[in-house]
C-alpha cells in the first residue's frame, strides 16, 4: 500500500501556482485559516480579506476604504478640556449604566513636562479593520458590520466570556448587567444613525469641537480631509497590536 | 475487569451496561462509615459551593466577584485551566499505554481515564459559574459558531473530549479494548486540539504582550503532561493508602515509569519558564513591567515560592532523591506540586492582565499595574471543583474497585 | 463523639465562609458620588490674596488660581478687581455671556490672555480647563479640609 502511495506521490507533477486563478488560490488559503482556527492578523489576514485594505499606517493612507460609509471620528485632542458633556450625552443616548462607559476622558499628566502639563485624551471603540474582539468571540456575537464597519454587538448571542474584554487593547468593553451581554460604542448605530441621524451623540454634544465624525470614504467629508494631509501628525493609539483603528488622533 | 469477580455478573457470559451499572449501585451501598463521612463532607462542600455560586448569579458577578471590566479573568479561569490542565495531562499519560500499547503504563489507564472525566467535568463546573449566560452557550455555540475564535474551538473540542474520554471509559469497563483504544486516540487528539486552542486563546491576543506568541500553546501541552504525572501519582498513591491495600509489582513499575516522565516533564517546564522569562525582560514595555512584578513585585511570592518552588524545584528535587523507587517521595513530590500548579495558573491568567491598557501614555485615571484579589465567592467555587473531584474519586475508588486492570 | 465534632467544626468553618462573603458583599456597595456644586471655591492659604476658584458654568472644571496669579506671578489685586471681576468669587459664571468668544474680544480672562500679557485664550486648553477630574479633585480637597 505505502509503496503505492510513494508511486502516486513520485507521478504527481509540479502543476505550478503561477496557473491557478487568484480567486482559487484565496479561496484555498481562506479554507486552511478557517479550519485551523488561525487568523494570522496583518499582511495574511489581508491576502484573505477586503476588510484590512482599510487603513492603519499612513502608508496606506490612500488605499480605499472598504465601506460605505466608513465611518470613522478624529479627535482634535489638544482642545478637549474633559467637560464630559460627551460621556453625558453617550449615557442618555445610549442608556449606558453608571458602573460602564462607552467613551470616557483619560488625563495624561506630567509634572516634568513643560509649559502645559496636562492632556485630555478622549478614548472609545476603535472600531478597527482588524479588530482583535471579533476574532476571539466565540459566537460572533460582536461582528464588524458589514457596510458601514461599525463593529457592533448582537447581545442576545453574548455568552459572557468576556474573551472580547480581554482581547480588546483599547478597554472599550464592559459586561452590562441589564443586556446580559457585553456592551460597547456602536457609534450610536442603535441609537441614531439608524435613525437617518449623521452625527453620534458625543460629537454632537462637545462643545469644543474635538470630536469629528464622518464618512472616510468620502474625499468632501471634515474627517478624509483631517486624516488625508500631511502638515499636521494624525496618528492611531496602539498601532503595534496591528487592529487598524479608525479612530484617529490629531491637533487642531 | 472487575465484573469476573462480581457475584451479580458471575454468570453473565456478556456483561451489559445494566449490569455494570447494578453491580456499581451494590459496590456504592457496601461502604464503611469513613467512607460515606467523607463523600458526605465533600458532598456538603460541593452544595455550599453551588449555593455560593447560584448566589452570585442572583447578584450579579459584577457585586460577587473580584474581577473588573480591565481585569475580565481572574480565580475562576484560573481554576479552569488548573481543572483542564490537569485533565489533559491524565488523558496524555495514560494513553501512553492504553493507546500506543507501552505495557509498563496500562496499569494506571483506567483510573486516569476515569480522573480526566472527573476532572473536565469540575473544569467546566467551574466555567459555568464564570461565564454569564451558561445556558446560551450549547445554543449559540452551535446555531452562530466563530471559527476564527480558539475558544470556540477549545468548548467544541473539549465537548468531544468530555464525550470520548466517557465512552473509553465505559468500553474500558465492559472489556471492550480494541474500541476502548479508538476512542481513546479520538479523545487524546480532541483533547490535545483542546487544549493547545486554549493556549491559543491566550497566545493570539495582540493587545496582550504577556502572552502573544506561540510559546503559550506549547507551554499548555507540556504543563498539561506534567499536571497529568502530577495527578496520576497522586490519587494512584491515595487510592492504595484508603484501601489498604499493597500494590502489585506492576502498578508499582507503572508509577515509576510515570515518575521518569514527570521528572522528564519538569525539567522541559524549569526551560521553558526560564527561556519566558529572559526573552520577556528583553521584550517590550508592557512586558518587562509584567514580568517584573511576576519577578520582585506583587507576585514574586506567588512565583518564586509556589510556582518555581512547590511547582517545579521541589518536586524535582523529590523525585530524583526518590531515585524513582520510594513511592513515598514521589506522593510528597506530588502533593507539592498540586499546590505549585494552581499558583502558576493564577500567576498566568492575572499578571497576564495587571498592565493598565493606557500605562504608556502616564494617565492618572488607572494605575500602571492593576490589582485583583478573589472574593469569597470565587474562592468557594474552586473548592467546590475541588470537592467534587474528591467526592468523585473516592466513589470511583469504591465502585470500581481500585481501577484494576488485568493485562491479557 | 468525635465525628458529630468533626462534623460541628466543619460547619462553623462552612458558616463563617458564608459570614465572610456576605461581609465582604456589603462592603463592596459603591460609594455615591455626590453631586457636583455650582463650582468650588478652596482657598490654599490666606497667603495669596484669594482662592482657587473652580467655576463649573458654563462648562465644568475652569481654574483660575490666585494662589498662581498672586502668590507666583505677584500681580496685585487691582489689576482684575473690580475692573474684570467682582470680588464676590464664582460670581462671573452667572452672566449669560461668560464663555470663550468673550474671552477672544478681551473680556474677563481675555484682558491679559490675549496673546500679548499672556498666552492666548484660544491656546493651551488644558492649562485652565482642569475639567470635571480636576473638579472633582477639588471638591475632595474642599471635603477634606472641611473635616478638620
Amino acid at each position: 500500500m505505502f509503496r503505492g502511495i510513494k508511486e502516486w506521490l513520485l507521478s504527481l507533477k509540479n502543476e505550478g501556482v503561477e496557473q491557478v486563478p487568484d480567486e482559487t488560490k484565496r479561496e484555498f488559503l481562506k479554507i486552511g485559516l478557517i479550519i485551523t482556527g488561525v487568523f494570522a492578523g496583518g499582511s495574511l489576514f489581508s491576502v484573505v480579506s477586503k476588510v484590512a485594505e482599510g487603513l492603519a499606517s499612513p502608508e496606506e493612507l490612500h488605499k480605499g476604504y472598504p465601506y460605505k460609509p466608513h465611518y470613522s471620528m478624529v479627535f482634535k485632542l489638544d482642545r478637549c478640556i474633559d467637560c464630559e458633556l460627551c460621556m453625558e450625552a453617550c449615557r442618555k443616548t445610549n442608556h449606558v449604566p453608571d458602573y460602564g462607559w462607552r467613551t470616557m476622558i483619560l488625563r495624561r499628566h506630567d509634572e516634568t513636562a513643560l509649559d502645559q502639563k496636562t492632556l485630555f485624551m478622549p478614548i472609545l471603540c476603535n472600531h478597527c479593520n482588524n479588530p482583535p474582539c471579533v476574532r476571539a468571540c466565540p459566537t460572533k456575537a460582536t461582528y464588524k458590520d458589514k457596510k458601514t464597519g461599525i463593529v457592533r454587538m448582537a447581545y442576545y448571542k453574548c455568552l459572557g466570556c468576556k474573551t472580547c474584554m480581554v482581547a480588546c487593547p483599547y478597554n472599550a468593553r464592559y459586561f452590562n448587567e441589564e443586556k446580559h451581554a457585553v456592551d460597547k460604542c456602536d457609534f450610536c448605530w442603535e441609537s441614531r444613525l439608524s435613525k437617518g441621524m449623521t452625527i453620534t451623540a458625543c460629537a454632537e454634544a462637545c462643545p469644543a469641537g474635538v470630536r469629528i465624525f464622518g464618512d472616510l470614504s468620502d474625499p468632501g467629508s471634515e474627517v478624509y480631509q483631517l486624516v488625508h494631509q500631511l502638515a499636521k501628525p494624525v496618528w492611531v493609539l496602539k498601532p503595534e497590536t496591528g487592529a487598524r483603528p479608525n479612530v484617529f488622533y490629531t491637533i487642531s | 475487569m472487575s465484573e469476573k469477580k462480581n457475584p451479580v455478573a458471575t454468570e453473565a457470559e456478556v456483561t451489559t451496561f445494566s449490569q455494570t451499572w447494578l453491580s456499581s449501585l451494590l459496590e456504592f451501598l457496601s461502604g464503611t462509615k469513613a467512607f460515606y463521612f467523607l463523600v458526605g463532607l465533600s458532598a456538603l462542600v460541593v452544595l455550599l459551593a453551588a449555593m455560593f455560586g447560584v448566589n452570585a448569579m442572583h447578584i450579579g458577578f459584577r457585586h460577587a466577584y473580584g474581577v473588573y471590566r480591565e481585569i475580565p479573568w481572574g480565580l475562576l479561569i484560573s481554576g479552569y485551566v488548573f481543572f483542564v490542565v490537569t485533565s489533559t495531562g491524565l488523558c496524555i499519560v495514560s494513553s501512553i499505554g492504553h493507546v500506543f500499547g507501552v505495557k509498563s503504563f496500562i496499569p494506571i489507564a483506567k483510573r486516569s481515564v476515569y480522573l480526566s472525566v472527573v476532572t473536565i467535568v469540575a473544569g467546566f463546573m467551574v466555567i459555568f459559574f464564570d461565564v454569564e449566560n451558561p445556558f446560551r452557550l450549547p445554543i449559540w455555540n452551535t446555531l452562530s459558531p466563530n471559527f476564527t475564535s480558539n475558544i470556540w474551538w477549545m468548548g467544541t473540542l473539549y465537548g468531544a473530549y468530555l464525550f470520548f474520554m466517557t465512552l473509553e471509559f465505559i468500553l474500558l469497563l465492559l472489556e471492550k479494548h480494541r474500541y476502548a483504544m479508538l476512542s481513546g486516540l479520538l479523545g487524546l487528539i480532541s483533547g490535545v486540539a483542546a487544549h493547545s486552542n486554549l493556549g491559543a486563546v491566550f497566545g493570539m491576543l495582540h493587545g496582550r504582550e504577556f502572552w502573544y506568541g506561540p510559546y503559550m500553546p506549547i507551554y499548555f501541552i507540556a504543563s498539561a503532561a506534567a499536571s497529568g504525572c502530577t495527578a496520576i501519582i497522586f490519587f494512584t498513591y491515595l487510592g492504595y493508602k484508603i484501601t489498604g491495600e499493597r500494590m502489585d509489582r506492576a502498578m508499582e513499575m507503572s508509577l515509576q515509569a510515570v515518575g521518569k516522565i514527570w521528572a522528564l516533564f519538569l525539567a522541559v517546564l524549569m526551560f521553558f519558564t526560564t527561556w519566558k522569562l529572559i526573552t520577556g525582560l528583553a521584550g517590550g514595555e508592557g512586558k518587562v513591567l509584567a514580568i517584573k512584578e511576576l519577578l520582585a513585585g506583587k507576585y514574586a511570592l506567588n512565583f518564586w515560592l509556589f510556582e518555581v518552588g512547590f511547582g517545579l524545584l521541589i518536586p524535582f528535587f523529590l523525585l530524583l532523591l526518590s531515585g524513582f523507587r520510594n513511592l513515598n517521595q514521589m506522593f510528597a513530590a506530588s502533593v507539592f506540586a498540586f499546590i505549585g500548579i494552581f499558583f502558576m495558573r493564577v500567576d498566568l491568567v492575572v499578571v497576564g492582565q495587571i498592565v493598565s491598557h493606557f500605562f504608556e501614555y502616564k494617565v492618572t485615571d488607572f494605575p500602571v499595574l492593576l490589582k485583583y484579589s478573589p472574593s469569597i465567592y470565587e474562592i468557594m467555587v474552586v473548592v467546590g471543583a475541588t470537592a467534587f473531584c474528591i467526592m468523585a474519586f473516592l466513589i470511583g475508588e469504591k465502585v470500581f474497585k481500585g481501577h484494576k486492570t488485568e493485562i491479557h | 463523639m468525635r465525628k458529630v465534632k468533626v462534623l460541628a467544626g466543619t460547619m462553623i468553618l462552612l458558616l463563617g465562609f458564608t459570614g465572610i462573603a456576605f461581609v465582604s458583599e456589603k462592603n463592596k456597595e459603591e460609594v455615591a458620588i455626590p453631586e457636583e456644586p455650582q463650582g468650588v471655591v478652596y482657598y490654599e492659604s490666606e497667603d495669596f490674596g484669594g482662592p482657587e476658584i473652580v467655576y463649573a458654568k458654563p462648562v465644568r472644571g475652569v481654574l483660575f488660581s490666585h494662589k498662581y496669579h498672586v502668590g507666583e506671578l505677584g500681580l496685585p489685586c487691582e489689576s482684575c478687581h473690580n475692573s474684570i471681576f467682582e470680588m464676590q468669587a464664582l460670581k462671573s459664571q452667572e452672566n449669560p455671556d461668560f464663555n470663550m468668544e468673550a474671552l477672544y474680544k478681551g473680556k474677563y480672562c481675555g484682558a491679559c490672555h490675549n496673546g500679548e500679557s499672556a498666552f492666548a485664550s484660544n491656546t493651551k486648553c488644558a492649562t485652565c480647563h482642569i475639567g470635571v477630574k480636576g473638579l472633582r479633585e477639588y471638591m475632595k480637597k474642599l471635603a477634606e479640609k472641611e473635616k478638620k
